[in-house]
C-alpha cells in the first residue's frame, strides 16, 4: 500500500486513536515506576506526579539490601531457571512421543493434557498444597520448580506437541532407518528442529514463574521469591511508594533484558502456537 | 535364492484395506520398480519394506530372514525420501554421516565412506554447506549420499525425483541408473512416471488399487501387457483404445473398418463387444490396415508429430507422424499392421 487512498487515510487516522490510548496506558506505568523510583520519599510526597527533581539511587540500594531483595531475586532466579529448564526438557520429550511415536491410547493421553490446560490454579490449590506437605517439599526451592513444572506443563506440551506434529514425518523416519536410537532421534533431530518453539517457550514459562506470586507464596512460605517480597514492600497502613517502585523496576529489569536478547524470536515464535495439532 | 520375498503380504488401516494380498520374489542386484497411479499404495508397500509400517498380515523375508517384525535398521535398507528428509540444521557431510555416526562407527571410517560416497555424487565441494544453500537437485543427490554411505543391501527409493524440475528428472534418471551400475545393490524404486520406470527397471511392478496388475521387463509390459491398465498405464502417449464389434473367429471391425487378426490364439465369439488397442507409433506405417481419422490438432515435436484426430465413432485417437503435419479437419488414412493390435475383453482382460 503504497499510497493510501482519501478514504483509507482517513480509516487509518480513526484507528490510531484508540491504539494510542493503549499504547500510553502501557507506557505510563513503567513511567511513572521509573520516576518515582529516583525521588526521594519526601519528594514523591510534595509531587507525585512531576518529574524526578534530585535524582537519588537509594531506593535500590535499599531495595536490595534492607528489603532482603537480594535473596529473594536469588530465590526467583534459582526456581525460574529450575523449572524452565525441566520444562523444556519434559516438554520436548512428551512432544516427541505424543507427535511421532505411537502406542496405545496416545490420542487419550493427549486429551487429558488439553483438558487439564483449562482447570485454573485457584480450583485445585487446597490438594496442591496437602500433596506439597504430604510430600516434604514445603519450603524447599525444588518444591517450587516441581510445582512450576507441574501447573505449566499442559501448556508446554501441548505447544511441543503441536509444533511437532507440523515437522515432515520423514525426518524422524530417516533417522529410525539410518539406525538412530529414540533417544538419539529426540536429542539430534528433534532437540534442533523444535528451537523456535521452544525458544518461545522458554520466554513465556519464564515469564510465567518470575511473576508468580499465588504458587510460590504457599509453597516458599518462609523464604520469598522476589514478586512476594516486593508485594510485601507494600505496607498495611503506608507504603513506601518509591521504594516499592525501586523493587518493581529491579524485578523487571532481568526479564527486560530477555526481552530485548530474544526479541526477534519472540516474535517469529507468537505463530508457533498457530500450528495444527 | 531370491533376496526379498513377500508372501501375500496384506495392508489396512482399520477397515480400509490398502494392499490386498502381494506375492513377489526380488532377486540380488536387481532393479525393481513399483509404478501405479496416485494412491494405488506404492509407498505403503515400499515403507512396509522399510519397516515404517506394519505389516497386516503375510510375510516379508529379506535374505531368507523373515523381516516383519525386526527395526527398520536391523532390515539391511537404506531409504531415500521425496522430500529427502535432510536435517536442516546438519552440514551435508553431517547428514550424510548421521546413520554411521548413531551407530558408533569410528571416525576415520565414516570420513573415508562419506568422502567416497561424496565424490560418486560429486559432492565433495558442497560438504559443508546446509542444506538450505542447495540446489533442488543436489539436496537429492545428499539423500542419496545418505543411503549409499551405509552400504546397504537394499536401496528404496520413493518418488525420488517427483520434487525436480523435468530437465533436471532427466538428468538425475540418468545418474541413479549409473549408480545401480556402479554399486549393484538391489534397488527398489517408487514411482508414478513410467517412462522412469520403463528407463531404469529390469523389472517393473504394475500396481493398482493394493493389487500387481503384471510383474514383468520393461519391453514385456510394453509388448505383452496383460489386461487393458497395463496397456494404458505403459507407454507415450497412451495406447489408443476403441469398440470392437466381432465379426468372424479372427476378424473385429472398428468404426466401420473390418481388421482381420491371422495371429490371434482365440477364437472370438461373433457379435461380442471387445476392446481394441493400439499404440500411436504403430500408427504410421505405410501399408496396411487403413483406418480414416479426422484431424483435430497436430502438435510438432521436431523429429514427429502427434496427431489428435477423432474416428467415425467420435472415439479419440492419437497417431505419430513423420513428415508434413496434417491441418485440423483433414481427414488422413492411418496404416497400421494387424499384429500391433491388442483386444481386451469386457473386463479389459488380454484376448490373446
Ligand atoms: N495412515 C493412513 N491411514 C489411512 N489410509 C492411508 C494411510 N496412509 C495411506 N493411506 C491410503 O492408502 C492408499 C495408498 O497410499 P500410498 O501408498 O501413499 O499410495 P501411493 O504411494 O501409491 O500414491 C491411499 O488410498 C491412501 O489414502
Ligand atoms: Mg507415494
Amino acid at each position: 500500500m503504497a499510497t493510501a487512498g482519501k478514504k483509507e487515510k482517513r480509516v487509518l487516522w480513526i484507528i490510531s486513536i484508540p491504539m494510542a490510548i493503549l499504547a500510553l496506558s502501557c507506557v505510563y506505568p513503567v513511567y511513572f515506576a521509573l520516576n518515582n523510583a529516583l525521588k526521594d520519599n519526601r519528594g514523591y510526597i510534595l509531587d507525585r506526579f512531576g518529574l524526578v527533581q534530585n535524582p537519588t539511587f537509594d531506593n535500590f540500594v535499599q531495595a536490595w539490601t534492607r528489603s532482603n531483595l537480594d535473596t529473594y531475586f536469588l530465590n526467583s532466579v534459582v526456581t525460574t531457571v529450575g523449572a524452565v529448564a525441566l520444562l523444556l526438557v519434559v516438554s520436548s520429550l512428551a512432544g516427541f512421543a505424543l507427535a511421532v511415536l505411537r502406542f496405545p491410547m496416545r490420542r487419550l493421553i493427549f486429551i487429558v493434557i488439553l483438558a487439564s490446560l483449562m482447570i485454573p490454579v485457584q480450583v485445585v490449590l487446597v490438594p496442591f498444597y496437602q500433596t506439597i506437605i504430604g510430600l516434604g517439599l514445603l519450603n524447599t526451592r525444588t518444591g517450587l520448580i516441581i510445582s512450576y513444572t507441574a501447573f505449566f506443563l499442559p501448556f508446554s506440551v501441548y505447544l511441543m506437541t503441536s509444533f511437532y506434529a507440523g515437522l515432515p514425518r520423514e525426518l524422524v523416519e530417516a533417522a529410525r532407518i539410518d539406525g538412530a536410537k529414540l533417544i538419539q532421534v529426540w536429542w539430534y533431530v528433534m532437540v534442533p528442529m523444535g528451537r523456535p518453539a521452544l525458544i518461545t517457550l522458554g520466554i513465556l514459562n519464564t515469564l510465567y514463574c518470575w511473576n508468580d506470586v499465588l504458587i510460590s507464596l504457599l509453597v516458599l512460605q518462609d523464604q520469598r521469591t522476589l514478586m512476594v517480597g516486593i508485594a510485601a514492600l507494600r505496607g498495611e497502613y503506608t507504603t513506601n511508594v518509591p521504594l516499592l517502585s525501586a523493587g518493581i523496576v529491579l524485578a523487571a529489569a532481568p526479564i527486560v533484558i530477555l526481552y530485548i536478547i530474544f526479541q526477534r524470536q519472540i516474535v517469529s515464535g507468537i505463530a508457533v502456537g498457530a500450528v495444527k495439532g | 535364492m531370491a533376496q526379498i520375498e513377500l508372501k501375500d503380504v496384506r495392508k489396512s488401516y482399520g477397515a480400509t484395506d490398502v494392499i490386498h494380498g502381494i506375492s513377489l520374489e526380488i532377486e540380488q542386484g536387481e532393479f525393481v520398480v513399483f509404478v501405479g497411479p496416485s494412491g494405488c499404495g506404492k509407498s505403503t508397500l515400499l515403507r512396509m519394506i522399510a519397516g515404517l509400517e506394519e505389516i497386516s498380515d503375510g510375510d516379508l523375508e529379506i535374505g531368507g530372514k523373515r523381516m516383519n517384525d525386526e527395526e527398520p535398521s536391523d532390515r539391511g535398507v537404506a531409504m531415500v525420501f521425496q522430500s529427502y528428509a535432510l536435517y536442516p540444521h546438519m552440514s551435508v557431510a553431517d547428514n550424510m554421516s548421521f546413520g554411521l555416526r548413531m551407530t558408533g562407527r569410528p571416525k576415520d571410517e565414516i570420513a573415508e565412506k562419506v568422502s567416497r560416497a561424496a565424490s560418486i555424487l560429486q559432492l565433495e565441494e558442497l560438504l559443508a554447506r546446509k542444506p538450505a544453500q542447495l540446489s533442488g537437485g543436489q539436496r537429492q543427490r545428499v539423500a542419496i549420499g545418505r543411503a549409499i554411505v551405509r552400504n546397504p543391501d537394499v536401496f528404496l527409493f520413493d518418488e525420488p525425483l517427483s520434487n525436480l524440475d523435468a530437465e533436471l528428472r532427466v538428468q538425475m534418471r540418468v545418474e541413479i541408473a549409473k549408480l545401480h551400475n556402479t554399486l549393484a545393490n538391489t534397488m527398489i524404486y517408487v514411482t508414478h512416471d513410467q517412462t522412469e520406470a520403463m528407463t531404469l527397471a529390469d523389472r517393473i511392478v504394475v500396481l493398482r488399487a493394493g493389487i500387481v496388475e503384471q510383474v514383468g521387463t520393461p519391453l514385456e509390459l510394453y509388448e505383452n501387457p496383460d489386461n487393458a491398465f497395463v496397456a494404458g498405464f505403459i507407454g507415450s502417449p497412451r495406447m489408443n483404445f476403441a469398440r470392437a464389434k466381432v465379426t468372424g473367429p479372427r476378424a473385429i471391425e472398428v468404426a466401420g473398418v473390418a481388421i482381420a487378426l491371422p495371429d490371434l490364439a482365440t477364437e472370438l465369439a461373433t457379435g461380442t463387444e471387445v476392446s481394441f488397442g493400439i499404440r500411436p507409433e504403430h500408427l504410421h506405417a505405410e501399408t496396411g490396415v487403413e483406418l480414416p481419422i479426422t484431424v483435430d490438432v497436430a502438435e510438432q515435436l521436431g523429429s514427429t508429430t502427434y496427431v489428435h484426430g477423432t474416428l467415425a465413432t467420435g472415439e479419440v485417437v492419437i497417431a505419430e507422424r513423420r513428415g508434413t503435419a496434417p491441418r485440423p479437419r483433414d481427414t488422413v488414412l492411418l496404416h497400421f499392421d494387424p499384429r500391433h493390435a491388442r483386444l481386451f475383453d469386457a473386463d479389459g482382460m488380454r484376448i490373446r
